[in-house]
């Protein structure tokens, strides 16, 4: 601890803090703009200006380590004044026009650091230089007459994201945000995550659903949890009038710390499927609207004699329900009805395989945080740059800064130009690969654990022939992964779509031998798919839907999109009994329609994939004739006559999990 | 004691200001009970007392020959200069012309926009001012209190009055103080 004096207040900081950091933990303000708690100090800005006693000059505190005795003033007649230049500078350097702009009026913190220093004019007028606006993006607009060089953008593409798209061009007055080499923001490599939007402090970057809808003050904020896939990222819901006009990361997010994808932000606002508002019954060929009594009932006598029967009924739920949803869902079908089809609508694909093996040998996938200090990520089979985006973040933010990505993977994928090592074996040669590296490993002797491989040179020859990869390039991903200290395994789809619970056995044996997993860290880790798809594991939901004559389906799908093949195989089905919140081919194949919430009108828990449970609540007031996933499976419940009576904390423990629940 | 005199004129704004300052209400007797109100473009004397006043309360930028002679004049018979709105206290909304220039700016209104009838002109006729850069009050001079806002809301204006009246210096923070 360093003891420090900040306007005459003894405070004790912690060594190696700013500053700025330690005043702002002893409560005292100190006016800032480049700084941001998420982003490495800065210093850009010069607004956060302090005097240090016996000190030339006034210092950046944002910048400024705290050293012992230092007496810092932060509300000297001449910082004030100072205070006031630079900002008079920064209103010189661009155009600012208040009365029309959308931060306007508490949401600015260039106009609210000049309202602190209580500036009624600027002492320097603007030079009238026009700026470019950039509109060419699909979810925002830069409009760098609002820009203020603060460089929180550029560093939070960069430092967080992992993506480098922004950077500031030319050099002082010249200055300019562009995105790759100056090309317009919708052509660049800019990944849509939002996450400049979300650090802007000025009206420079706005997002075109929320702008001119109304200052933060009017709106309601209501926590959330993103059900666009497994990682779980923690949201803020920004609304008005019962509508969301703006998705947040929320940075206290145990996951994302702050970060989204454009799945989890930006989807969510351009949702363009018809609502499902009535319920709906085929009568002559037709979906008709009808009352919620008719639809119940009729579902409930179609289902009645078939329930327990052989060929009875088939029941398939999507993985983006929450998880009390999916516990009802399978003791209704399961429990109640005897069904012997009952799955979740991922079938398993990305955690059957991981489930199996857990169930023999206990938890034994890390968390994702390990990610963050990766110096060497293996990843095999998951898309990290398309899907479950905000993982990819973790590591990517460190590429530039030496850690190793080593991508494997026949299909081509945008992560490919980032790695270092890039394999393209042959469809289904994974476990040839795997254990070719293992043998690769272990005959150079760079192996961390014993691993006995009796015949290395076969398995490294089978590898070779099999993955259609050169030795030279196994070897070289093989020594990466070998030689780093703390390595990451990251599995995704492409391996455990195979069903093959071997492969998770025979990576498992790589990340030991490697030390990807030892007594103190596990570096391994399955990506898995949807919001809920390790509950929907635990429940016993991952088997294949395979029909097999049975006399009715019921598809929980909710707000979720149902893949072509699931259409195909239900509308063999003879009875088809549909709740969903949007319409879709599915919904036109229907027998039933029952009209249900979508994730923001209703509470439920998500547990993502590495075993956080997460709840959100209902943000939304859902359509009048529109039910609670919930509710609507317990009315159909309740009309068979059958009870409801299992917790669903303790039906999703009843299997042992690939990763420790918290 | 005599009640200071107050004169008000509007130059290149929207009248919006001179709206918001009525818009006051009933508080607007009070500030009469506290002021002698001479000339105001609402009222008939529309020029301050050449006798001089003591506030002088100006709205809108500089833009042409005529409003740089309204603004010289009263801060010449004024000797408290307010620029009341973001048009005076920054130029506002009509200093975006600024950015083309005023042969532009000029040529768009009165030639090129859509709502001109075909062959209009750019008005010449010599009695007209010249145009000219549009400018806040304080680039062309001295200016004594700011009083921004689009306009400042009516609780601002009554305020500032109050206070210049009681003989006592406005001053513009927290809730009284915005750019909007
Ligand atoms: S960014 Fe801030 S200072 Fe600039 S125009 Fe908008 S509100 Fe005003
Ligand atoms: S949206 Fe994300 S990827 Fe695109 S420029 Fe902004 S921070 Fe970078
Ligand atoms: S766009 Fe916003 S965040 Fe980026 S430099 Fe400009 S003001 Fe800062
Ligand atoms: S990574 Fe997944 S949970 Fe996070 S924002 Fe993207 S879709 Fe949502
Ligand atoms: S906040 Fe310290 S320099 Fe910008």
């Amino acid at each position: 601890m360093v003891q420090i004096t900040i306007n005459g207040k003894q405070i004790e900081a912690p060594e190696g803090t700013t500053v700025l950091r330690a005043a702002q933990m002893a409560g005292i303000h100190i006016p800032t703009l480049c700084d941001h708690k998420e982003l490495v100090p800065y210093g850009g800005c010069r607004l956060c200006i302090v005097d240090v006693e016996k000190w030339r000059v006034p210092m950046a505190s944002c910048t400024l380590p705290v050293s012992n005795g230092m007496v810092v003033n932060t509300e000297t007649e001449a910082i004030k004044k100072s205070r006031e230049f630079i900002l008079s500078m920064l209103f010189s350097e661009r155009n600012h026009f208040c009365p029309f702009c959308q931060v306007s009026g508490g949401d600015c913190e260039l106009q609210n650091a000049a309202y602190h220093e209580e500036m009624t004019y600027w002492p320097i007028q603007p030079g009238w230089n026009k700026f470019a606006v950039d509109t060419t993006h699909p979810y925002f607009i830069l409009d760098n007459n609002r820009c203020i060089l603060c460089r929180r953008c550029v560093r939070a593409c960069g430092e967080l994201v992992g993506n480098f798209t922004l950077a500031a061009a030319e050099r002082g007055a010249a200055s300019m945000i562009v995105a790759d080499t100056d090309v317009p923001l919708g052509e660049s490599t800019c990944i849509k995550c939002g996450t400049c939007v979300q650090v802007c402090p000025t009206g420079a970057l706005i997002d075109r659903t929320s702008a001119y809808q109304g200052p933060n003050a009017e709106f309601t904020e209501i926590k959330s949890v993103c059900a666009g896939c497994s990682v779980g990222c923690a949201t803020k819901l920004i609304i008005r009038n019962n509508r969301i006009v703006r998705i947040e990361g929320d940075w206290d997010g145990a996951i994302n710390h702050g970060l989204l994808c454009e799945h989890g932000r930006y989807d969510p606002m351009n949702e363009s499927r018809t609502r499902i508002t009535t319920p709906q019954m085929r009568k002559n060929g037709k979906l008709e609207p009808v009352s919620w009594e008719e639809a119940l009932g009729a579902v409930a006598d179609k289902l009645r004699p078939l329930a327990g029967g052989k060929n009875g009924v088939a029941a398939i739920a999507s993985t983006r329900l929450p998880v009390e949803t999916l516990a009802m869902f399978k003791e209704l079908f399961v429990g109640n009805f005897k069904s012997e089809l009952v799955t979740s609508t991922e079938e398993g694909m990305p955690t059957a395989a991981v489930t199996s093996f857990a169930e023999k040998n206990g938890a034994f996938e890390g968390k994702l945080d390990v990610l963050r200090t990766a110096d060497t990520v293996l990843c095999i089979g998951a898309n990290i740059n398309r899907n479950h985006m905000v993982a990819g973040f973790m590591f990517k933010r460190n590429l530039p800064k030496g850690t190793r990505l080593i991508n494997i993977d026949p299909e081509i994928s945008e992560l490919d130009y980032l790695a270092n090592s890039t394999l393209k074996n042959k469809r289904g040669s994974d476990m040839a690969l795997i254990k070719g590296l293992q043998a690769i490993i272990v005959k150079e002797g760079l192996g961390r654990s014993p691993l006995d491989i009796p015949d290395a040179d076969g398995l490294i020859k089978k590898a070779i022939g099999a993955t259609g990869v050169s030795r030279e390039e196994l070897t070289q991903a093989a020594q990466t992964l070998a030689r780093s200290i703390s390595p990451v395994i990251l599995f995704g789809k492409g391996i455990t779509a195979q069903r093959d619970e071997k492969l998770v056995e025979e990576l498992y044996r790589l990340a030991v031998l490697v030390g990807a997993v030892d007594s103190e860290r596990n570096g391994l880790l399955s990506i898995k798919g949807e919001a809920n798809s390790l509950a929907a594991t635990l429940l016993g939901l991952d088997e294949a839907f395979n029909l097999n004559g049975q006399q009715a389906v019921y598809v929980a799908i909710g707000d979720d999109y149902a893949s072509k093949s699931l259409v195909e195989r239900v509308s063999k089905a003879p009875y088809l009994a549909v709740q969903a919140s949007y319409e879709s081919s599915l919904t036109e194949k229907a027998d039933v329609v029952l009209p249900v919430t979508i994730w923001s009108e209703q509470d439920g828990h998500y547990l993502n994939l590495d075993g956080h449970m997460q709840s959100t609540q209902k943000a939304i007031t859902a359509p009048e004739n529109v039910r609670d996933n919930m509710a609507v499976l317990s009315e159909v419940a309740m009309r068979m006559n059958m009870t409801m009576k299992s917790d669903w904390k303790t039906s999703v423990l009843e299997r042992k999990s690939s990763v420790a629940l918290n | 004691m005599t009640k200071p005199k107050i004169a008000s004129d509007w130059m290149c704004g929207c009248a919006g200001c001179h709206m918001s300052l009525l818009d006051m209400d009933e508080r607007i007797l009070k500030v009469l009970e506290l002021v002698d109100l001479r000339a105001t473009p609402i009222t008939d004397l529309k020029e301050p007392d050449e006798s001089g006043v003591d506030v002088g309360i100006l709205e809108g930028g500089i833009n042409n020959t005529a409003s740089e002679e309204v603004a010289h004049k009263m801060r010449k018979r004024a000797k408290i200069l307010v620029a009341l709105g973001d048009c005076a206290v920054f130029g506002g909304v009509p200093a975006m012309r600024n950015f083309c220039g005023v042969e532009a700016a000029l040529k768009q209104a009165y030639v090129d926009a859509d709502s001109n009838e075909p062959g209009s002109q750019i008005p010449n006729d010599p009695e007209l001012a010249t145009m000219t850069k549009t400018r806040a009050l304080h680039e062309v001079v001295p200016v004594d209190y700011n009083v921004p806002g689009c306009p400042p809301d009516a609780d601002v204006i009554f305020y500032v009055l109050a206070e210049l009246a009681q003989g006592r210096k406005p001053e513009l923070k927290n809730e009284l103080l915005h750019w909007h």
